[in-house]
């Protein structure tokens, strides 16, 4: 079973997920939508977002966050499904990903220690809108 | 040059320890071979035909006398002696073992320097003009600009995972040493009423399908830079193909939306991102365009008197400062190009002895600054008129002192069969049989400038495609064959060479190679260069005589 990497924790608790065109706010559950979707403004009054990676590095998923988070304005959470691997958490957390559902074929708890390798980073994000440049002093 | 804050370096100690962690779990059996092959790439590291091989960063191919000391160390110690200049002012080592890599990853980032983004499918070294800072036509120096590029596009958190490699190349000079017109993206960077702008173009590229690139932006002032670059880049990131690695690189999404339409998208895009946070602050601009002020050259410099009795005594120094040596804008200052293209020595090769004498001069006679070009040679960029007689003296003894800058034998090639697993075809030894063939400086400098460019594969790493005489590696039924173009050119004005016909054996280049100089030569009015007289003349002549041969 796959395990859910979510606020620093892992546990076994697994999202209700519906495709997005058969998807209503009523069903109470969390919509799931491909990469290569556009966003359609009905999804962003779900509570959930999954976004289904078909291999680990297409980083198609990580434009469609920053675009729900800087954009769309979206505020609920964010999930990483599919092939979610370990070593792009940290990047997909930087562009609004709140959780995490990593492939059973995956250590969870490797996941969550390699969940923020940097201390800082040079440019901005969705969970630092602010460039390194305009927060520190550089150039010492 | 620009030295790193403390920021720069946490970054750079920390990204060490993170690979060293991947690297761990790899050996481990913990990353399949698939899933660590993305995580070393972005780390610098393949691996070849024969062994691994790393490519560390150069960015926009500067580079101190210091580190180019511990490069020289490197190679040493983890490698056969040598390092090879690629085309993208970077420098490879051949022979590294894939568990040491953290080790010599962790001594470059004591010099300021690492791997990060020089392969994989992400925002690579940005390129500039080898003589940025100190071209005689230059209007502004792009280096703050690929600088400011570098900071921003190092672990970008949405653009580290795009369809295909991405490579941007920035020149300030009015004659285009950077070949912006063949990069992802290309940026002309100039000075307008005072204020410095940039012209934009997208979707230039060569490997499998050539493309000059599109002007789409013409004078973006400074402050956008970043902010254009990221609408470009999520344009190219959502909607470039990921379904053929052929068919990934932006100039295919460029050609598909068309120039005009692409331009309307990243537009749009824009309109959300300017003056966002990214938007480049006065004085951050201000911060990086301080560390590219010229050194302090002495106030009395003034062109010197002693060189013009140096060359009149010694034609030999005399033909090298003519080909090597290009104007600089301090006057008593030249620009001095260190040929690596000495015959029986595969193009860019350079030895741990030859950096460090490299390293040395740059010390001695200029400000502790070297360059890297991308026709793979070393450029010291500050040296007084009236040393380079003693400097050429002592190259020459180190065998970096070979008068063809820019001509015939001036090969650019990538390291091909012998090294590369992508080849098709050995490129280093056409490169030499062409060098022996055509030796004798008379008849080179008679040629004039001819760029001869090889690539041992379509991916064109040896950038066939805009050499004056392009030549290619093909694979014919399982044999290595030579297929020859004419008429590519990677400066202002950039072509795409013309194929001449049916490809060639191996031992037959070099003499088709002469076919093509002789129609040249034949053909010419007056100091008519060789790619003028091909745009003129047109193909016909070239291939007659080129085939009648064969016939």
């Amino acid at each position: 079973m796959p395990k859910l990497l979510k606020l620093g924790r892992v546990s076994d608790s697994q999202p209700d997920l519906v495709d997005a065109d058969s998807w209503t706010h009523a069903s109470g559950k969390g919509v799931r939508i491909a990469v290569d979707q556009e966003i359609d403004e009905r999804l962003l009054a779900a509570d959930l977002i999954a976004v289904d990676f078909p291999v680990f590095n297409d980083g198609r998923g990580l434009s469609l966050a920053v675009l729900l988070r800087s954009r769309h304005g979206f505020t609920g959470e964010l999930m990483a499904v599919g092939d979610v691997h370990e070593d792009l958490l940290h990047y997909m957390q930087r562009c609004g990903f709140t959780s995490f559902l990593i492939p059973d074929e995956r250590d969870p708890m490797t996941a969550l220690a390699v969940l923020a390798p940097y201390s800082d980073y040079y440019q901005a994000s969705v969970t630092e809108p602010i460039p390194v440049y305009r927060r520190i002093g550089r150039g010492a | 040059m620009y030295r790193y804050d403390a920021f720069d370096q946490q970054f750079v100690d920390e990204r060490v320890a993170h690979y060293r962690e991947q690297t761990r779990r790899y050996l481990e059996g913990e990353l399949t071979e698939e899933q660590f092959l993305h995580l070393r790439l972005r780390n610098g590291l393949y691996l070849q035909r024969l062994a691994p091989m790393l490519r560390v960063a150069i960015p926009y191919g500067t580079l101190s006398s210091e580190q180019l000391r511990l490069l020289a160390h490197i190679a040493r110690h983890y490698d056969r002696g040598y390092g090879h200049l690629s085309t993208r002012q970077n420098m490879q080592f051949n022979w590294p073992e894939l568990a040491e890599v953290p080790d010599i990853l962790e001594e470059l980032a004591t010099v300021q320097m690492h791997a990060i983004q020089t392969s994989g499918n992400c925002i690579r070294n940005v390129t500039a003009d080898e003589y940025a800072g100190v071209a005689a036509d230059e209007s502004v120096d792009a280096r703050p600009y690929c600088e400011l590029l570098r900071q921003w596009s190092t672990a970008h958190p949405e653009f580290d995972w795009l369809p295909r490699k991405f490579k941007i190349a920035i020149t300030g000079a009015s004659d285009d040493r950077a070949a912006i017109d063949v990069h992802d993206i290309g940026i002309h960077v100039y000075r307008q009423d005072g204020e410095v702008k940039f012209d934009i173009k997208v979707g230039g590229g060569l490997g499998r399908t050539p493309v000059i690139g599109a002007l789409i932006r013409e004078a973006l002032p400074v402050e956008h830079l970043l902010t254009y670059v990221e609408a470009i880049m999520r344009v190219y990131n959502r909607y470039g193909r990921r379904d053929n690695k052929y068919k990934a690189r932006i100039k295919i999404l460029v050609r598909a939306m068309t120039a005009e339409g692409f331009r309307e998208r990243v537009e749009e895009e824009w309109v959300h991102l300017k003056g966002s946070p990214s938007t480049l602050t006065p004085e951050e601009i201000g911060r990086i365009e301080a560390q590219f002020l010229p050194p302090a050259y002495p106030v009395n410099a003034t062109a010197s008197d002693s060189l013009a009795t140096d060359r009149l005594t010694d034609p030999e120094f005399n033909r090298w400062v003519r080909q090597n040596v290009a104007p600089h804008k301090q006057p008593g200052y030249a620009i001095v190009v260190l040929s690596t293209k000495q015959t029986g020595v595969p193009p860019g090769d350079v030895s741990d002895a030859q950096m460090e004498a490299v390293a040395d001069w740059a010390d001695r006679y200029g400000f502790g600054e070297i360059r890297v070009s991308h026709q793979q040679n070393f450029v010291l960029p500050d040296v007084p008129q009236d040393q380079l007689l003693e400097l050429w003296r002592e190259a020459k003894a180190s065998h970096l002192a070979t008068a063809n800058r820019g001509l015939l034998t001036d090969i650019i090639c990538c390291p091909g069969g012998d090294y590369c697993s992508l080849a098709n075809a050995k490129s280093i030894p056409i490169a030499e049989a062409i060098q022996r063939q055509f030796d004798d400086y008379d008849y080179l400098y008679d040629l004039g400038e001819i760029d001869l460019n090889i690539s041992g594969c379509m991916n064109a790493c040896g950038h066939h495609h805009v050499g004056h005489i392009g030549i290619l590696g093909v694979d014919k039924k399982g044999a290595e064959f030579y297929q020859i173009s004419i008429g590519g050119h990677a400066g202002n004005g950039a072509s795409l060479g013309s194929i001449v016909g049916p490809s060639f054996s191996r031992a037959e280049v070099p003499n088709v190679i002469d076919d093509i100089l002789t129609t040249y030569l034949e053909s010419r009015i007056e100091d008519e260069s060789f790619l003028h007289c091909f745009r003129r003349i047109g193909m016909e002549p070239f291939k007659e005589r080129i085939y009648a041969e064969a016939a």
